[in-house]
């Protein structure tokens, strides 16, 4: 498939976003500028990715991005309308409230009146609009596992049809085919992807190039120390590295805190990495409690085992925090891990919510143990089924998405998106954000090539929620097996309570996405992404 | 709750507040307990404190910063400005001030009537507490659908995401406590004054206005500050009925430090902070009137 | 007269209660008895009493009925004796009283579930304090997972709720005491009654109602204990800290499935109902003899 098809066939795609590139020093000065005069709204307006989304947006010739100057001139007809949108509380909410909101105003008319949720309860948020019908809420951002429950019942729109009405397919062609796979289900695309949450593992190179470190490690093990490649290893070097450095570094520490976010990725990783599978596909009887489920959760307890104490109530943010200030020497963690390493983010006042990195420059990156890496979590801008203007709904997503302002949108210091276009994989501004991005933006679309889905079902939440509840049991001395057997025991009845039909049906339409189980990765379907 | 003063001081009997009850414990054993619970109460605001100056770096620590080296007001800032601090502070002031004012005019004539004339009996007085027995879960979606869609289509009001529909929540619930206070202050208050006002000619309204509703006014203080309180650090309500414009502190404060991505402890503190002032002057105000107001039933001499 | 103004009196404040609470309540009862659930779909067919059958079929919510019963019982009695302590402590006036008086309300204009939170902060592990704290107090260094090892993460609960709620019965209480006359004390004197025997036969007795109403709104507040648990723990580890109202949260609000919620909800309010009833009667008594 071409990357040049979103822009103008004449120009060649370097020059296309060489006009958005980021001038480093003069934006550093600019965010320094935005922090001091911190409650003067308009500050967004001196940003160098405002100017290139303006640009991008309205202007002719080589820095014009179709998708979005379509998406603008069409949406001016809806100038004044208020537009509900959802998006999740903290950081990513500053995207509306900075950027994308005020920008979007500024080029159509188009207000935004933003609601902020806590990521569950964006969820809650959007079935009660839909219950409420009360045309609230008009763009929505929808994490992909929600998308078959919300589909089925007509919660949020197909798009398709107004993807050709504005000649927008383009924009679908320029995703990571793994992200082009998410947002459609049963035949439709049900909205615009807009955040590649794949996890990597995130790595300390000073600590893997330590030679006295090195040479007690083939003493042990009679082996070369080296990046992890399997869970075995990971655990087997993690352990070590705590022997050897605790309380100084530990081997590694994630966030492991019930429902922050969720201990169920982790499984669900580890799990498939094993070779396992929810369900038995004819019965529908969970098969996490088998022999696979038990060697995943005990290779998860010696990762808590290698980690800081308190781990088991570590959130991840807080497990950020052990990892910036070098208390760690592996995570596996979501993309914004190796922006914050960097500083990237800390630069901006706005993003506030994680000390300094004392490790910069010190940060490896590699595909996780077992190869393939969850995609865990991500948001799909939707158009609500109940929207009062759906148009205008649509051609903001269109906007958002598109090209060239999402590359300003994943680029920006204090939201937590994440690179997911292949234009987004190439792009020279973004290689250029911090030494060593070029490499990072490699481990991502491979890590992409390789992941596996979180569990896209109907009653996904239930059964998410089951495992979570089982895995910090566990954590807090449940027996293995008996709590894998009781989170067995809850799925069955889950899916009992959902009808093992609907649920077989439900099931079998999740293996057909790429990524649901670890043979048919993008990469094994020979779809794979070369940056 | 302006004219209380003066008034109050023979109607409640300042005197006996003052001299208190015979109880003695011993003076060393009463002043250590009092230390020790002071220190109890005073270490997690002091921790509160500390967080709302520490700059992000000392946030998340180990060992834990006791004291900053470098004091910032960064967080004071970006919690107010940022994540809407002001919003939710003038949300949470109005709302709950004037919940505060329906809650104890609704409250107090109907305690009033309860306690003079037995209106309702005990069946009454049960129905209104039982208005708080039930689980939020049972009510908050119909609640949500009433306000967000029926409120609209069968009056024509729209009720979600504003302080009004906010504060008609709130009255309702604040007043099963309100009247039951109310109720039991009225109940020990003598009626031998209003009998008396009605024999020279007042009418009962005038009684309740100008004799009884003065004699309860340190009643009905401390009955304030309780509804003012719960209208203060409502959550789950505002949380769900609130989208973008009907914010309030606790839904502002529950955004930055309960969830992923949201571990703003420094500005959650901040804006803890600054929401205690409100609650420091009202404490101040009302604390000679608390104690006061709360002489219920039954310790008549 | 008095007969019109005395029904003019109370209708207002009974006509807000009922408009706002009267579609609630009858939404809530018909959702109870249908399939109201949004991963089952938009329909609502009759499903007689099966979702409260659902409830009882959850070990969870079994669970979470006796865990309501003894967190609220064990937290309100705790608050109850501090509350009286601090109040007695505190009746008698010195040198910043008043100070101290407004200090100790502070909790109460704190939201609850921010009080979780904060409380959380306190003993995470290694950002916390708590274990610092606790090796000041106990010899060696003490290294507690607070929030995740049991008992102490219900120790924790236990202590935000009361950190939080003492205040409200110090204040009602001392409002109870400082009501009682002299002249009681007096007379007991006079009787030669030691100052143990006068708080048994002169306090307490006279404490009584104040100190009952204080107990039944806390104790229906914390059977309903939601935002600590939410802020906190959220229920874990595992489902180890699920109360009631937590547990029909989840269900009805965070997963929709609200016929399950709803009619948990309501087999919940009924056994509140009886708990709260028998406290009344108690606490009506003494009112109607002060009449």
């Amino acid at each position: 498939m071409s990357d040049e098809v979103f822009h103008d066939p004449n120009v060649p795609q370097e020059d296309y976003l060489s006009g958005l590139r980021l001038a480093r020093r003069d934006f550093l000065l600019k965010s320094g500028l935005a922090a001091a005069a911190i409650a003067a709204a308009p500050t967004w307006l001196q940003s160098e990715q405002a100017a290139a989304a303006i640009k991008a947006s309205t202007s002719v010739g080589a820095v014009r991005d179709p998708i979005a100057a379509n998406a603008v001139a069409a949406a001016k007809k809806h100038s004044g309308f208020s537009m509900g949108r959802v998006n999740e509380a903290g950081p990513q909410a500053l995207d509306d409230k900075n950027f994308s909101g005020p920008l979007w105003e500024k080029l159509t008319g188009i207000k935004t009146n933003l609601t902020e949720a806590p990521f569950a309860q964006i969820r809650t948020k959007i079935i009660t609009e839909n219950l409420a019908k009360s045309g609230a809420l008009d763009s929505v951002e929808v994490s992909p596992a929600w998308i078959p429950d919300f589909a089925d019942q007509g919660v949020i729109l197909p798009i398709d049809a107004l993807v050709r009405k504005n000649k927008a397919q383009a924009t679908v062609a320029d995703l990571h085919p793994l992200y082009r796979a998410l947002a459609r289900y049963k035949g439709k695309t049900w909205g615009f992807f807009d955040d590649g949450d794949v996890w990597a593992l995130y790595y300390r190179k000073d600590i893997f190039a330590n030679a006295k470190l090195k040479a007690a490690y083939k003493t042990k093990f009679k082996r070369d120390l080296r990046v992890p490649r399997s869970w075995d290893e990971f655990n087997q070097v993690a352990q070590f590295i705590t022997d050897q450095m605790a309380p100084k570094v530990y081997g590694t520490g994630m966030g492991r805190a019930l429902g922050n976010p969720g201990n169920q990725f982790y499984f669900f990783q580890q799990f498939r990495a094993n070779g396992g599978r929810f369900f038995n596909p004819q019965t529908m009887k969970a098969e996490i409690a088998n022999a696979i489920g038990v060697k995943t959760m005990n290779q998860i307890l010696l990762q808590n085992k290698a980690s800081p104490p308190g781990v088991e109530k570590l959130d991840f943010v807080s497990g950020w925090g052990l990892w910036l200030q070098g208390k760690t020497a592996m995570i596996m963690a979501w993309p914004p891990t190796g922006r914050i390493s960097e500083n990237i983010s800390q630069r901006d006042k706005a993003f506030s919510f994680l000390p300094k990195s004392q490790i910069v420059g010190k940060v490896g990156y590699a595909r996780v143990p077992g190869q393939n890496g969850e995609h865990a979590g991500a948001f799909i801008k939707c158009v609500m089924a109940t929207s009062e203007n759906q148009d205008a709904a649509y051609l903001y997503n269109q906007w958002a998405t598109s090209p060239s302002i999402s590359l300003q949108r994943v680029m920006l210091p204090y939201t937590l998106r994440d690179p997911y276009r292949i234009s987004h994989y190439r792009s020279p501004a973004y290689k250029k954000l911090w030494k060593g991005a070029d490499q990072y933006l490699v481990t991502l679309a491979e890590a992409a090539n390789d992941a596996v889905l979180d569990l896209s079902m109907s009653g996904a939440g239930d059964y998410a929620n089951a495992l979570d509840r089982a895995m910090t049991s566990m954590y807090a001395g449940k027996d293995v097996k008996e709590a894998l057997d009781e989170a067995a025991r809850e799925w069955d009845s889950i899916t009992r309570k959902l009808g093992v039909a609907k649920q077989r049906a439900s099931y079998a339409n999740f293996l057909k996405y790429p990524g649901a189980t670890s043979k048919n990765t993008i990469r094994k379907l020979g779809q794979a992404i070369k940056v | 709750m302006t004219s209380v003063p003066e008034r109050s001081r023979d109607a409640a009997g300042a005197t006996r507040v003052v001299r208190g009850g015979r109880f003695r414990v011993g003076g060393v054993v009463r002043f250590v307990f009092i230390g020790v619970y002071v220190a109890f109460l005073l270490l997690p605001l002091y921790w509160m404190a500390v967080t709302s100056i520490k700059s992000q770096d000392d946030q998340l620590s180990d060992p834990p910063v006791w004291f900053p080296s470098d004091p910032t007001s960064v967080n004071f800032a970006d919690a107010l400005n940022r994540f809407n601090g002001w919003k939710g502070l003038q949300n949470s002031l109005i709302i709950a001030l004037v919940t505060t004012v329906l809650a104890v005019a609704l409250g107090t004539t109907a305690a009033y009537s309860m306690a003079r004339f037995r209106t309702g009996g005990k069946h009454l007085a049960f129905w209104f507490l039982s208005q708080r027995l039930m689980p939020p879960i049972a009510v908050i979606i119909p609640i949500f659908l009433l306000y967000s869609r029926y409120s609209e289509e069968w009056f024509g009001v729209t009720l979600i995401d504003t302080r009004i529909g906010l504060i008609l929540l709130y009255t309702v619930f604040a007043l099963p406590f309100t009247v039951w206070m109310m109720y039991a202050y009225f109940r020990q208050m003598p009626a031998e004054l209003e009998e008396a006002a009605l024999v020279d000619g007042c009418s009962r309204l005038q009684a309740l206005l100008k004799i009884a509703w003065p004699l309860a006014a340190p009643g009905i203080v401390s009955a304030a500050a309780f509804a003012f309180i719960f209208a203060w650090t409502e959550f789950l309500f505002a949380q769900v009925l609130g989208r973008s414009e009907a914010v309030t502190v606790p839904v502002a404060l529950a955004g930055m430090i309960t969830f992923f991505q949201g571990n703003l402890y420094g500005q959650a503190s901040a804006l803890t902070v600054v929401s205690l002032v409100p609650a420091v002057l009202l404490g101040i105000l009302v604390q000679r009137h608390l104690v006061r107001g709360l002489t219920l039933g039954a310790v008549q001499g | 007269m008095d007969r019109h103004i005395r029904w003019l009196l109370v209708t207002p404040a009974v006509l807000i209660v009922i408009a706002l609470t009267i579609f609630p309540l009858g939404f809530s009862l018909w959702v109870s008895f249908v399939q109201y659930d949004f991963t089952l779909g938009p329909e609502h067919p009759w499903v007689g009493l099966d979702n409260f059958v659902e409830n009882w079929k959850d070990p969870v919510w079994r669970a979470s009925l006796w865990r309501t019963v003894w967190f609220s019982l064990s937290m309100v009695a705790i608050e109850l004796v501090l509350g009286m302590l601090l109040a007695l402590a505190m009746l008698r006036p010195f040198r910043g009283r008043r100070a101290l008086m407004t200090l100790f309300v502070i909790p109460l204009f704190i939201s609850p579930v921010v009080v979780g939170g904060f409380f959380d902060l306190f003993v995470r592990r290694p950002y916390g304090i708590a274990n610092q704290l606790a090796s000041w107090v106990w010899p060696g260094t003490v290294t507690i997972d607070f929030s995740n090892d049991s008992p102490w993460l219900y120790i924790v609960l236990i202590i935000a709720d009361v950190w939080q709620w003492t205040p409200f019965m110090f204040i009602i209480i001392l409002a109870g005491l400082a009501a009682i006359p002299d002249t009681l004390y007096e007379a007991a004197d006079l009787d030669g009654a030691k100052p143990r025997q006068s708080f048994l036969f002169v306090t307490l007795p006279l404490v009584l109602p104040v100190v009952l109403i204080a107990v039944t709104f806390r104790l229906i507040d914390a059977a309903k204990l939601f935002d600590i648990i939410f802020s906190l723990t959220r229920g874990g580890p595992g489902t180890d800290t699920y109360t009631t109202s937590y547990y029909l949260y989840q269900q009805g609000f965070e997963f929709f499935h609200l016929g399950q919620g709803t009619a948990g909800a309501w087999m919940f309010m009924i056994m509140l109902t009886f708990v709260s009833y028998w406290l009344v009667r108690r606490l009506l008594k003494p009112l109607e003899e002060a009449a």
